[in-house]
């Protein structure tokens, strides 16, 4: 990432780079990966522990984002945004196909599950949403809600794997989540 | 706000956050195709959640990593462009039950009732959500066991007066695809068959487009109008 570019510049770069992958342009994708290759891919790594899984799980996103170009709105949010949330969801299509996994050995699954247990803490989570609006936002919620929100969006766990975690009931823990984001929204908005 | 409003605007949470089943997840993608007013709100959270991304330590890319992502990228198809997506927002907006249907059955995904909610309906044991050729969700089956099967559609499918729809599943390889049942128009049905053992996860569905009373050979001779696999609800 260019740290010297200011947000509006990249954000007109990244929407600009949409427009050239939906023109079937390949520079397109040379330009996303230039300005976000980086960052990208330490989220992919932060989500699934192994640097091969995220260099895949980058490669396979960066293809959607080319056939799904076309369909990027820029009255619906920012590309960056977009192309983010594109990348989380290969990620967690990974994490939740058992056959994908199955290729890992046992000690590799371990390690991988070892380490996204330790990717929210309970002490110091504020790191997570670096100087933010969000940060002061979570702050204000429930530290239950709050822990498990980050557990879902940090780490990538499912409701199920949440609830065993904490501890707490499904249908609580699908509640508290709920109810945390709709006070989370209320103070961002 | 009705009911269903506050469920869909749960799902749209959920959905940013990444916790809606696979299948959900597809009818999403498709809803929001449709309500521009659902796309917005979700791109607001996504872009408020956005700093959560940005604590990620970044990793390095290898060298020729921008070389191989170039490598796997398709053709892009200049022939289909994607409708504009404010397209339902325009005076002249063409009928909107599509996307009725896609958030009716996104919804009873989700709460598992039918009907009038006298009674719960039993959790089926797979879902799966049937798509098209460019990955647009058409039909959704719920597969009970026992020989019975719901499909609903989620799209607007046209079936010629001459031609049948017919519903098949692929129990194994050995058994081959398998009939559930004709329909001779897109409607919400219950199907009812016999003998086929009890669906599993991965299991392939598909509808496709017979002649007047279903394939005459047994097996999908038609085009198809959309398949998937299953996912296990249990």
């Amino acid at each position: 990432m260019r740290e010297q570019d200011t947000a509006a510049v990249r954000a007109d770069r990244l929407r600009h780079a949409l427009v050239d992958c939906a023109a079937g342009r390949q520079t397109g994708i040379d330009a996303i990966l230039d300005s976000e290759g980086g960052q990208l891919l330490g989220v992919a790594r932060r989500l699934l522990g192994r640097h091969d899984l995220a260099e895949e799980a980058l490669q396979d996103a960066m293809v959607q984002v080319w056939r799904k170009a076309a369909q990027f709105d820029a009255q619906t949010g920012s590309a960056r945004g977009w192309v983010y949330a594109i990348l989380r969801n290969r990620c967690l299509n990974i994490l939740r196909d058992s056959k994908r996994l199955s290729v890992l050995s046992p000690t590799d699954l371990a390690t991988l599950q070892e380490h996204r247990q330790q990717v929210v803490p309970t002490e110091g989570w504020e790191i997570l949403a670096g100087q933010s609006r969000l940060r002061d936002c979570l702050h204000g919620l429930d530290g239950q809600s709050r822990h498990a929100i980050l557990l879902a969006h940090v780490a990538g766990f499912s409701h199920a794997e949440i609830s065993t975690r904490q501890d707490v009931p499904l249908g609580t823990i699908k509640s508290l989540i709920r109810r945390g984001l709709l006070a989370l929204k209320e103070c961002l908005s | 706000m009705t009911d269903d409003a506050q469920t869909i605007n749960a799902l749209a949470d959920e959905y940013v956050l990444g916790l809606l089943s696979p299948s959900e997840d597809m009818l999403f993608d498709a809803l929001l195709t449709h309500d521009p007013a659902l796309a917005r709100q979700i791109g607001s959270l996504r872009d408020r959640m956005l700093p959560l991304d940005l604590s990620a330590t970044p990793a390095p890319l290898p060298s020729d990593f921008p070389a191989r992502v170039r490598g796997s990228l398709p053709t892009q198809d200049q022939g289909s462009p994607v409708a504009p997506p404010n397209a339902a927002n325009r005076p002249n907006a063409p009928k909107n039950w599509v996307p009725r249907l896609i958030a009716a059955s996104l919804v009873g995904a989700v709460v598992g009732f039918s009907g009038a909610g006298l009674r719960q309906a039993p959790t089926p044991t797979v879902v799966a959500v049937l798509v098209d050729a460019n990955g647009v969700p058409q039909a959704v089956i719920d597969d009970y066991g026992n020989d019975t099967a719901n499909v609903r559609f989620v799209a607007d499918i046209a079936v010629p007066p001459d031609r049948t729809l017919q519903v098949w599943t692929l129990p194994s390889p050995e058994m081959g695809a398998t009939s559930l049942g004709t329909l001779d128009r897109a409607a919400a049905t219950e199907l009812h068959f016999s003998d086929l053992p009890d669906p599993g996860a991965q299991q392939l569905y598909e509808v496709t487009l017979e002649p007047l009373g279903g394939s005459p050979t047994g097996r999908p001779t038609g085009p198809i109008i959309g398949k998937g696999f299953a996912a296990s609800q249990i």
